[in-house]
């Protein structure tokens, strides 16, 4: 199911990293970021694995063999603290709020498909998953935590946040990635600097 | 404790810290950048060439000069401007190269064979330069917005390609003074006094035009809009005197080599600017293009010394 | 509380800065420029609860007038060149992030979409739209007949505009086409990006007028600040200082000036005394709680702070709350709406390049015959341009989009653009901030924020929705899909012409407590069409000269 192509192929943000694209602190949080790996420390086993087969339905990377790291940030951030800033007020607070909805998916799949979440099969784990973010379940596991709110305003936001932090989901649609001390010239359209991505490949587009 | 796969053996971050202040040279340097290289190289060596083998007069001199520096200076503020254009009209590529042609055509088409080459050129370069008129209008008129302060501040630059025009017209003065004696030689000084003279009020429009938009956040902007107009004032002024009423004009004089100082002076405060910039010198691919343009002042010594050639003239060679 | 959110400059988020004299200077890297400090012990002339557009103003220009001022804020004190990295993730530690709980109808998200914490407050990651209110919204109800009038005469409020745009020099078109003549930008307009671009087109086609957005980072040097680099990341913090935060205008003179600003400093309890009045407050920092005395108290949070500390300092004279005889506080909080519609075009327009914001209509803040017309109140779009992670945001939140469609979908981000509104919404009295049961990490009781669209919010949205969705398309966008969020925060502590509907008077002082002042957001009785910076700040720089005639009249 590897269909997408991204329209940048060969095109790398990080081969800037010499530049004047980059600064020492940019350096030292990608690196960070790309080196330092937490551990989980926050979900036990069975969230986990809920967590990691769910980031995978949710930006899955069948063509890449070391596939960007998802869950790990995500059970950092919880077990760290880190908050957002807003609590729903229907909700209960983020780590309960993805215990409880990881355990859902689970208790969904379990109603759905007799089976666990993480064993199932691509396409019935995107059923399940297109059924919360559309508020769409029935498992009594739901009790107290709405689904659409818990998919769109939690677990989709802090997977493409942390997704779209890596260099290598960057690279793929083209950003500009680092910009300081050096910013752009060329604000045009269709026009770039010669430090940015070239012209992408555009399949709907005649040349 | 759960175990997992660390997905980033084989870790991403092939390249090690650069070293302080090493980076910034790395990427490749694009066609401009030649082009940018290339021109500064023919401009310095424009500067200091040996004036062509017949030794000419001081009035003929100044004005090879001037239009070689003026040319020169189109050359490599065109290359940059239209390399920031990224050369999207292959039509972009001809401005710099019709500067440097006139250039080399003023510097070197002294002697009689290659005289008509230059002629040739000379034209072409003031056509080119009228054309480009016409196009940097158009670039400025189809954007939105029209014809509003903002098209005129970032949009192609209106009057630019007059300075072409201008190289290619004082290259061609310079060829027929030097076939002219005495009273004749004496009108030429005039008419050549009268189009210096404009011309100086025109590009002091355009500097107001971008200093402005640089909000003249240094006062020191605001001189080369006060004394080249001075300068250009004063030699139409003195170009209206009648010949028999030969006189010296002093004030006139004294303007015009301040402007031809304006040049390198003005140079050294863009490059300043550049530094100014965020990161500075050190991001020059950005600043450079970004920051004051660098070769622009020089055009203000490109249009003073024919000035004070004019001068010269309409004085009736008075210093000799 | 949250603990460090960066990777870099923890320590800024854990140990205060402003200590021993001297306080970091914004223009270095490491450096420091000295500070006056003044004892706990003995009561300043005015103590400042936030540093932001209200807080920063008022102690640089107290402090001017030669008042002892010490400025607290809960947030770091950034040096932007050393300590804001090119990524969005790394940049979440500007932002409020300790949790508050968001209820109604329509609940608002919070953090990243209206709240700073820091010194220079929420300016320091704003997108630094710069607009003026229309004269007549001053006198909403009386003009326009919808909402409240403020007790401001907009003419004197135009002056203040003029003297705030002065001291951040805002880079704008040298004429804007809507209301009365304003004086010339300190600096001219920024070139328009291909995403303004496609805004002046949309506006073109469908006959509406639209300019080049005044926004607050410089187009040529100003003092060590370089010109804007164009880099996109604004809302992220501007490394390259070119951004006029207040961070980097305000408190530098509040500094030279002889105030005091004590970073990582929460506040948590104003003090009143037996007559009243209040006589200092309790802050916590360095990890430990301190108690500093003051003759006055400006309160300068924000529109969900400072009621929160105003409820909080609930003492036996003010049973209810600091200040909150009437019931008032917390009350009438405003949002902007921020709908918008997002399309795909043929060339790569690229939103990351530029200030995000750079071409503007605000057609519908002034078009009051036009028939289509079924709401009160008004609304301006703008172009846009998110950063990927922002964008990714918006895309999945709204849309829901997920699997390889959402990697199809954002990789059609380089052809992306949008419009969005800053759009009014109306004074309600049960838009209100409370405090919750639960307590943060101090202590202190969380708020609750309680949000819900009024009938006319939500014509005025749909309406907004219909006409960008024709500009879009005008402008060559296909594909369309809308988004709905909120930004900024107004209101909470309105100031009036009575003690029975507001809290303050127009000087800012409040009704029940005369040597207690609010000046910030929270004042704003209407909302107004345009983002809402520049308000605050002409209206805080107009309280500050207020407060230095009252202190010369002796009425302090
Ligand atoms: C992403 C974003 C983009 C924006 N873009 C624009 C824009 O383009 N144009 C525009 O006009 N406006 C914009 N705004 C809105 C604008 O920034 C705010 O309206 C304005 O800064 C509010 O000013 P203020 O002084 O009321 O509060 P703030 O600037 O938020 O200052 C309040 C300060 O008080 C501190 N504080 C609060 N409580 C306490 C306490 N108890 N103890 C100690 N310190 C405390 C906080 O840490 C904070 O630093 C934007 C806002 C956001 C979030
Ligand atoms: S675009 Fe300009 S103001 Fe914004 S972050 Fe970059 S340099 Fe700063």
């Amino acid at each position: 199911m590897s269909d997408f192509r991204t329209p940048y192929p060969g095109y790398d943000v990080l081969a800037k990293w010499a530049s004047p694209s980059w600064n020492d602190q940019t350096r030292q949080v990608v690196r960070e970021r790309l080196l330092n790996i937490p551990r989980p420390r926050f979900f036990n086993e069975a969230e986990w694995s809920v967590l990691t087969a769910l980031c995978d339905r949710i930006i899955p990377q069948p063509e890449r063999a070391e596939p960007v790291p998802i869950a790990p940030f995500i059970d950092a951030a919880l077990f760290e603290g880190r908050g957002t800033g807003t609590r729903f007020a229907e909700m209960p607070p983020d780590g309960a709020a993805w215990r409880q909805g990881l355990a859902a998916l689970d208790a969904e799949a379990a109603l759905r498909f007799g089976g666990r979440f993480a064993g199932l099969t691509a396409e019935r784990q995107d059923a399940i998953i297109a059924a919360a973010v559309a508020g769409d379940v029935t498992a009594p596991a739901w009790e107290g935590l709405p689904p659409r709110r818990f998919m769109r305003g939690l677990v989709l936001l802090e997977i493409v946040a942390i997704y779209y932090a890596h260099p290598a989901a960057q690279s793929e649609i083209g950003f500009g990635g680092s910009t300081s001390p050096r910013g752009y010239v060329r604000l045009d359209a269709g026009r770039f600097d010669p430090w940015e991505a070239g012209p992408g490949i555009w399949p709907d587009r005649e040349p | 404790m759960v175990q997992y796969r660390s997905p980033c053996r084989g870790s991403r971050v092939r390249r090690p810290d650069p070293p302080h202040g090493t980076a910034g040279v790395r990427d490749g340097a694009g066609l401009g950048t030649v082009l940018l290289l290339a021109g500064l190289g023919l401009f310095a060596g424009a500067v200091l060439a040996e004036p062509a083998p017949v030794a000419p007069d001081p009035s003929l001199r100044n004005l090879r000069r001037g239009a070689t520096i003026l040319a020169g200076s189109v050359m490599a503020d065109s290359a940059m401007e239209h390399f920031q254009g990224s050369y999207h009209n292959p039509a972009m590529y001809v401005g710099p190269m019709a500067a440097a042609g006139t250039m080399l055509a003023t510097l070197r088409g002294g002697d009689r064979n290659r005289a008509s080459a230059a002629r040739t050129m000379q034209g072409a370069a003031t056509m080119i330069g009228l054309m480009g008129l016409g196009f940097h209008g158009y670039n400025i008129l189809k954007r939105p917005g029209g014809l509003s302060w903002n098209n005129l501040f970032y949009a192609a630059p209106v009057g630019a390609p007059g300075a072409l025009a201008l190289a290619g017209v004082l290259g061609l003065g310079e060829r027929r003074m030097a076939g002219s004696r005495g009273p004749e030689r004496r009108e030429d000084g005039r008419i050549l006094g009268g189009v210096v003279g404009a011309s100086l009020l025109v590009t002091t429009a355009e500097i107001a035009l971008l200093h402005f938009r640089g909000a003249f956040h240094n006062p020191a902007m605001f001189v080369p809009v006060t004394i080249p107009p001075a300068a250009g004032a004063a030699l139409c002024l003195a170009g209206l005197r009648r010949p028999e009423a030969a006189r010296r004009h002093r004030l006139a004089r004294a303007l015009l080599h301040l402007t031809a100082l304006l040049g390198p002076v003005g140079t050294a405060f863009h490059a300043f600017g550049v530094s100014r910039e965020m990161g500075g010198w050190a991001n020059w691919r950005q600043s450079l293009l970004s920051g004051p343009p660098m070769p622009a002042p020089a055009s203000l010594t490109g249009l003073a010394l024919p000035g004070l050639a004019a001068l010269r003239e309409i004085e009736g060679g008075m210093d000799e | 509380m949250t603990g460090a959110v960066g990777t870099v400059s923890r320590d800024a988020e854990e140990h205060p800065r402003a200590v021993e004299g001297r306080a970091p200077d914004v223009f270095s890297r490491d450096g420091f420029v000295p500070m006056r400090q003044w004892p706990e012990e003995e009561p300043v002339d005015f103590a400042i609860v936030g540093t932001g557009c209200g807080g920063g103003i008022a102690a640089a220009k107290l402090a001017q007038a030669g008042f002892s001022v010490v400025a607290f804020d809960a947030g770091p004190f950034w040096r932007p060149l050393a300590d804001f990295a090119s990524d969005e993730r790394e940049q979440d530690k500007l932002y409020w992030l300790d949790e508050r709980i968001s209820g109604g109808n329509d609940p608002i998200s919070l953090g990243s979409h209206n709240s700073g914490r820091c010194v220079g407050g929420t300016t320091v990651h704003f997108q630094m739209v710069a607009l003026r209110f229309r004269p007549e919204w001053f006198a909403a109800r009386s003009r326009l007949g919808y909402g409240v009038d403020w007790p401001v005469d907009w003419r004197v409020m135009w002056k203040y505009y003029a003297e705030v745009e002065r001291a951040c020099s805002i880079s704008g078109p040298v004429r804007y086409p809507w209301g009365p003549p304003r004086g010339r930008y300190p600096y001219r307009a920024h070139p328009v990006n291909a995403a303004g671009l496609v805004l002046a087109r949309g506006a073109e086609a469908l006959g509406v007028p639209w300019s080049p957005m005044p926004v607050a980072t410089v187009s040529a040097p100003r003092g060590k600040s370089p010109p804007c680099a164009y880099r996109g990341m604004c809302k992220i913090g501007c490394s390259t200082n070119a951004k006029q935060s207040i961070l980097i205008t305000y408190i530098p003179r509040a500094l030279a000036a002889g105030a005091e600003i004590r970073d990582l400093a929460m506040v948590a309890r104003v003090e009143t005394g037996r007559d009243g009045r209040v006589c200092g407050l309790h802050y916590h920092r360095g990890g430990q709680w301190r108690y500093q005395r003051a003759r006055n108290v400006i309160v300068a949070g924000y529109a969900i702070e400072t009621p929160r500390l105003l409820l909080n300092s609930a003492s036996p004279q003010h049973p209810q709350g600091l200040a909150n005889s009437s019931g008032t506080v917390g009350r009438h909080l405003m949002v902007h709406s921020n709908h918008a519609v997002w399309g795909e075009f043929d060339e790569e327009i690229r939103f990351y390049k530029g200030p995000p914001l750079l071409a503007v209509c605000e057609h519908w803040n002034y078009a009051d015959g036009d028939p289509s017309r079924d709401f009160d109140g008004g609304y301006a779009i703008m172009s846009q341009g998110p950063l990927p992670i922002d964008y990714a945001s918006c895309l999945v939140s709204n849309t829901g989009v997920f699997g390889t469609e959402l990697r199809r979908r954002m990789a059609l981000y380089n052809r992306m653009a949008g419009l969005k509104i800053v759009g009014e919404t109306l004074p309600q009295p049960e838009n209100r901030v409370t405090l919750a049961e639960e307590t943060d990490g101090f202590g202190i009781p969380k708020a609750h924020v309680s949000f819900s669209y009024c009938e006319n919010d939500k014509r005025l949205f749909r309406h907004s929705l219909r006409f960008m969705d024709r500009m879009l398309r005008a402008a060559g966008g296909r594909n369309l899909y809308e988004s709905e969020a909120t930004a900024h925060l107004m209101g909470g502590c309105r100031m009036g012409h009575g003690p029975d509907d507001s809290v303050t008077d127009s000087d800012g002082r409040t009704w029940d407590v005369p040597n207690l002042f609010v000046c910030d957001g929270s004042l704003m009785p209407t909302g107004g069409g345009v983002n809402s910076s520049m308000t605050i700040m002409a209206n805080s720089a107009r309280i500050a000269d207020r407060l230095v005639a009252l202190g010369k009249r002796g009425e302090l």
